[in-house]
């Protein structure tokens, strides 16, 4: 089930992969040992030319509570990009976003695992709302909607 | 300190500080002929040093003072009595689990028992029916109780001594802990609760980080495994050495070695294995924990000393251990019901896949319950006036067919009963499996026959903490 699920994103986000690019962009992704989407979601990512280092880690909440995520947006893992950190589902032209215009924020989430976000099966049921936030004591705000 | 005192041995990671006080088996009364077996409790909150001398120690609650709680034997068949006193901030209750003790002694909040207040104090009175390895563990608040240390090891000893040289409790905690050793704030939050609960980063052997069990070329010992961590799962190795399983979960089995070599141990599981010293004076083996991919370390190592045993050789048969008296499912006539767990983060169908809850749980973050069993979701510890999920006449055959629909573990525990695990997937179950707690993959299905023959209403629930308490529970009735 999980196998085919991962398979069939891979296929799906390989056919969208852009012809030509740079050098990939090296990122870091702890997951946990047990979820499957995380591997969908770094195949995604791969075929939109980021480098993924898959971390398996039983200590998720540390590493994200570490990065400054609010505990109530927790996505379902925490991704490092040049000291910017994504913590959950972030689609890959979002990410994009944040390397080219150097926000002053900690990183971008997106709570939870909604359906048809990447790495995850299904059709959206609304748009994907992507929260950036901060160390600094500022509330979470919306960064980009999709 | 019984099985315990290794002598003097101090060094950081050995096991001889880590475990408190033993309460070998009876006090000297007596009640109806038979010696009564007494002793306290205390929960209170205490210090231990999981990380060992020299390392920030840190805050916990503890029974007795000690991480784990005090080892309790108990004998066979004769009538124990266990008084808890409440030293916590908060209510507590305790329950024995895997002993198969009257409903109001079975330590549930609310549907067995009023809770223990602060301040409070409860005695629990019931005699073990069965021999075997049990522990016990706060049922109140269990999230919070357990994962701050409120377990202990429970030993039923046979009326017959089994032929080994040492028996070893092995119990197993799992903890994440800050820099300064104290707890990490928080047990749960909705995408733990929703996934594979609160793992943590340390484990401990009896309490203590890095544990070091001295062993001697040539004896023979029984090691009770016991996971009484949170959420962590568990498939040990040892290497050099190949256990033979005698139980699960107290009850004996067929003995048998592991295909694999592995001992897969879910939260609140038990495995007795008997392991024969056949390594090296002088050298040291590992006992690998790898059940996360990616993630295996060392949760033991055996320390041969330089000396052989000296007891007396003696040849060298398979221990069996005796029969408990469980009452034999009649599988013709058995009532055969479903139980099916739903929910958790990739559920199928959507973010968590709890479709047709009713109105108590949302599916998605912010919702309460995250996980459900047959559609219905009850949360937290246990509560006064839970209804059932099932009725079933007291003496009946059951046979339940556990379904996993979600894409976790849940090792799935049974109030007041222990059940034969008949088949996995449609395969039959060899070794004659007999658990109170058992294990279920993603997506497994496992067949498990019992007579309910303990009137009183029990709870099924699943003994990763975080699922329990966010609606993977419900309630069988026998009456």
């Amino acid at each position: 089930m999980m196998k085919s699920i991962r398979t069939a994103a891979t296929l799906a986000f390989a056919a969208f992969a852009p012809a030509a690019l740079a050098a990939p962009t090296h990122a870091i992704l702890w997951k946990n040992p047990q979820c499957s989407c995380c591997e969908a979601y770094a195949a995604y990512m791969k075929a939109h030319g980021f480098d993924i280092a898959l971390k398996p880690t039983n200590d998720l909440t540390q590493i994200s509570a570490k990065a400054g995520v609010p505990a109530d947006m927790e996505g379902c893992h925490t991704m490092f990009i040049d000291g910017y950190a994504f913590d959950g589902l972030v689609p890959a032209d979002i990410v994009r976003k944040v390397l080219a215009e150097r926000p002053q924020i900690a990183g971008v989430t997106l709570p939870g695992m909604p359906t048809g976000a990447p790495g995850m099966p299904g059709t959206k049921a609304g748009p994907l709302k992507i929260y950036a936030f901060t160390k600094d004591g500022r509330p979470p705000f919306v960064y980009a909607v999709e | 300190m019984g099985d315990f005192d290794i002598g003097a041995v101090t060094r950081r990671g050995f096991l001889a500080s880590g475990v408190g006080a033993t309460f070998a088996a009876g006090a000297p009364a007596r009640a109806e002929g038979r010696s009564l077996q007494s002793l306290t409790l205390t929960a209170a909150a205490s210090r231990a040093m999981l990380r060992g001398p020299g390392e920030p120690d840190t805050g916990l609650w503890t029974y007795d003072g000690v991480e784990p709680g005090p080892l309790i034997r108990l004998r066979q068949g004769r009538p124990a009595r266990i008084e808890v006193n409440n030293g916590l901030p908060e209510e507590t209750t305790v329950h024995w689990h895997g002993v198969r003790v009257p409903n109001a002694m079975d330590g549930v909040p609310g549907l067995t028992q009023p809770p223990i207040p602060p301040g409070g104090r409860f005695t629990y009175e019931f005699t073990p029916p069965d021999a075997g390895t049990f522990w016990y563990h706060s049922h109140d608040d269990g999230l919070v109780q357990i994962g701050r240390g409120l377990v202990g090891p429970l030993i039923v000893e046979e009326a017959t001594a089994v032929a080994v040289d040492r028996d070893l409790p092995w119990m197993f905690g799992d903890w994440r802990l800050r820099a300064d050793g104290e707890l990490a704030a928080g047990f749960g939050n909705m995408m733990e609760d929703a996934m594979a609960g609160h793992v943590g980063g340390l484990v401990t052997l009896n309490g203590r980080a890095e544990a070091v069990q001295p062993v001697r070329a040539g004896e023979r010992v029984r090691i009770r495994l016991i996971n009484g961590a949170l959420a962590r799962m568990m498939a040990l190795r040892f290497e050099g050495h190949r256990p033979l399983v005698v139980a699960f979960d107290g009850q004996p089995c067929e003995p048998f070695e592991p295909a694999d070599g592995r001992l897969t141990l879910g939260p609140a599981m038990r495995i007795d294995v008997v392991l024969d010293m056949t390594g090296t004076t002088g050298r040291r083996y590992r006992v690998v924990d790898d059940f996360y991919d990616g993630l295996a370390y060392v949760a033991a190592t055996l320390a041969y000393s330089p000396e052989v045993a000296t007891s007396p050789a003696r040849p060298r048969e398979p221990v069996v251990l005796p029969p408990n008296p469980l009452p034999a499912p009649d599988l013709a006539s058995a009532e055969r019901r479903d139980i099916v767990i739903q929910g958790g983060m990739m559920g199928g169908g959507g973010m968590m896949g709890l479709g047709g809850m009713g109105g108590k749980a949302t599916p998605g973050l912010g919702g309460g319950a995250v996980w459900a069993i047959n559609g219905m979701s009850m949360t937290g510890d246990g509560a006064a006036g839970m209804a059932p999920l099932m009725t079933f006449k007291r003496g009946r055959s059951v046979v339940l067919t556990l379904k996993n629909r979600t894409a976790w573990w849940h090792p799935m525990h049974l109030h007041g009963h222990s059940f034969r695990v008949l088949t996995r997937n449609g395969v039959a179950v060899p070794h004659r499996q007999w658990q109170d707690t058992v294990l279920l993959a993603p997506r497994d299905a496992v067949e498990c026959a019992f007579v309910a023959d303990n009137p009183g209403d029990w709870m099924l629930h699943c003994h990763v903490m975080n699922h329990q308490v966010s609606g993977l529970m419900t309630v069988l009735r026998v009456a």
